[in-house]
């Protein structure tokens, strides 16, 4: 359990949580159709901040990314007086793409880690950051790493950061996968054809040391384990992260469910079975793409604010966009607002390498709760493997060497290929896999960023762009081992063992995990490598 | 027809990172999608979108329209002859 003791929005549509929340009840969007820009060929709808808001945030020396980062955040602390520079405060970022395409492939590109150090630097924490970078979960496993660090290390502040800026190098990225509307989102619509992009950067900050009114008390990750982009038809993952996030007694206590309703044909349809088959299908459920589109790295923070304060208000927003059921499963969403009571809610979130997250908040009615009870697992190494491209092999004679006939591995990217090949040669079963490294999905990016550099040959590749996600490799280790628990990818700045060690035993805090495939495992390009896997058994 | 249909194999090989295969090994009327043929998924369908366009100038812009000319190597052969403009 960890305290909500501040929040911050800074999005299109307003630069407090307070406006936000008016505007959505206003029934304002920031969504906008975008033709022509970025020189793409295809018309798109999108929420993107204008020039002045952009020039507002703006600082010098950083980038956008790392603006809207620091202008979030130092919002968010604006009321609060713990000191920021204390070894207690730690920096949670979450983040898909970070920096990336500025500076893609110069010396002046800053890696998502190096961007979270400046972040910090900027804010005044002194501590080691930490990345989230889960694709469109991210958001919600910062909420939910950070709830567990709070009580399983020294920390007793948290910051988390959810970020994301658009560019040509999303939009056509999503435009090859054929997930993009040229109209603005229908969530759960039968006129539904896609999502919008968006950005925004939230800021939720968490602390176990002073009690405030609203709290997070739990919350889980599943992996569908079934495709690398298609969700579980029958919502399998998102039914088992709600059921590990809420005990029975949560349950009965919900105000209403925030879902992630992308607009996609698969996506909504996928929640509302998982729903049916929770047994939430009559809690008032919304989401808000029709508002702010998605917003990926963002969207995790930015929905729980908005899901709080409207739990707050009695009352939820309209799920701008639906008019008409186009779901088969049962779930209770409304094109109008929506009275609610209580004070509890749950916000679920999916996305691509097949993670699925749920967090579960309250609000203290009466008498605050002493403070948690530390529990701390322990856990040994049962096996580790060391890989490197020093030694001379390449990817493919290290797969040969393992027993693996699996012709999927060919069509992974680099980094995909490494882990897999660690995952193999560590062998044993697992229950959990969370991964580390520095440089993200850098291949891939260079790749998809070169794919679309000549605008007169543009073929974004959907394969290309897949990949530029580096928590796929979490995926693709869980499909091939039919591995449905906990999936989960971060950035350090470097290969930071005492800050990988602080993850792991926070993540073992999950009670369903008892061997945890971990370590780290970075791809450059062909001849720079390394992964330094093993396995984490629970005592 | 023919040699379409070979260069369509080959081109398939080298898009979709089929290892191991050669044109030899694809059968012109098996699925390309699902467990009795090639076994291809949905990422490989939108890959075979872009190669559609970029070696024969055909867009396809909804996936759905794609269900029937990814049936096997002949059906897709029949469709980009007949609608090819590169």
């Amino acid at each position: 359990m960890a305290y909500v003791l501040s929040t911050n929005i800074v999005s299109p549509l307003g630069f407090t949580t307070e406006d936000n929340i008016n505007a959505l009840y206003e029934g304002k969007s920031s969504l906008q159709s975008y033709v022509g820009l970025w020189h793409l060929p295809e018309t798109f709808v999108a929420s993107l901040f204008s020039d002045e808001q952009r020039a507002e945030v703006q600082r010098s020396g950083y980038t956008l990314f790392e603006s809207l980062c620091i202008e979030s955040a130092q919002r968010a602390l604006t009321d609060t007086d713990f000191d920021i520079s204390a070894p207690d405060v730690l920096l949670i970022l979450s983040t898909t793409k970070a920096n990336a395409p500025q500076g893609l492939g110069t010396t002046a590109y800053r890696h998502p880690g190096e961007a979270a150090q400046r972040i910090a630097k900027a804010l005044g924490i002194t501590t080691h950051p930490i990345v989230v970078c889960n694709a469109c979960i991210s958001g919600v496993n910062a909420q939910i790493l950070a709830e567990r660090m709070l009580r399983t290390s020294e920390y007793r502040y948290a910051i988390i950061i959810g970020a994301d800026v658009q560019s040509d190098f999303i939009v056509s990225g999503f435009q090859s996968l054929k997930s993009v509307s040229t109209r603005p989102c229908r969530p759960f619509d039968i006129e539904r054809n896609g999502l919008n992009l968006g950005e925004c950067a939230a800021t939720i900050i968490l602390t176990t040391a002073q009690p405030c009114s609203w709290s997070i008390e739990s919350g889980a990750i599943r992996n569908d384990a079934i495709h690398i982009t298609n969700p579980s038809p029958q919502g399998e993952g998102c039914l088992q992260a709600i059921n590990a996030a809420l005990t029975p007694e949560q349950r009965v206590t919900l105000s209403c469910i925030n879902v992630h309703g992308t607009a996609t044909m698969y996506n909504d349809q996928m929640e509302s079975k998982a729903m049916q088959r929770a047994g939430l299908g009559e809690i008032p459920a919304f989401g808000i793409k029709g508002y702010y589109g998605h917003t990926m790295g963002a969207a995790g923070v930015l929905e729980s604010i908005i899901t709080l304060q409207a739990v707050e208000r009695g009352k939820i927003p309209a799920t701008r966009g639906y008019a008409e059921r186009g779901v088969s499963g049962k779930i209770h969403i409304s094109g109008s607002e929506q009275t609610i009571s209580g004070h509890s809610f749950l916000k679920v979130i999916s996305g691509f390498g097949g993670c699925n997250a749920a967090v579960y908040y309250t609000k203290q009615d009466s008498d605050i709760r002493p403070g948690c009870n530390p529990h701390v697992p322990k856990f040994h190494t049962a096996r580790r493997i060391k890989l490197s491209s020093q030694e001379g092999k390449t990817l493919t004679a290290l797969y040969r060497e393992t027993s693996a006939n699996y012709p999927k591995y060919y069509k992974m990217d680099g980094l995909s290929k490494l882990a897999f090949i660690a995952a193999e040669m560590l062998g044993a079963d697992f229950d959990a896999v969370a991964l580390f490294n520095r440089t993200s999905s850098i291949a891939s990016d260079l790749k998809h960023a070169q794919l679309i550099a000549n605008k007169s040959e543009f073929y974004p590749s959907p394969s290309v762009f897949i990949y530029t996600l580096p928590n796929i490799t979490t995926g693709e280790i869980a499909i091939r081992h039919a591995m449905h628990g906990e999936t989960s990818f971060y950035i350090l700045p470097t290969k930071d063992m005492q800050t990988m060690l602080q993850i792991i035993t926070a993540t073992l805090i999950d009670p369903s995990i008892t061997r945890l495939l971990t370590g780290w495992v970075d791809y450059q390009d062909e001849t720079h490598w390394e992964a330094d896997m093993f396995l984490a058994e629970k005592e | 027809m023919e040699q379409l249909i070979d260069t369509l194999k080959s081109q398939i090989i080298t898009t979709l990172n089929l290892e191991d295969m050669s044109i030899d090994d694809i059968d012109t009327d098996a699925p390309l999608f699902g467990e009795d043929g090639l076994g291809l998924d949905s990422i490989d369908i939108l890959e075979l979108i872009v190669l559609l366009e970029r070696n024969y100038g055909i867009r396809l812009a909804n996936p759905a329209e794609g269900k029937e000319v990814f049936k096997s190597i002949r059906t897709l052969a029949q469709y980009v002859e007949k609608n090819r403009k590169k």
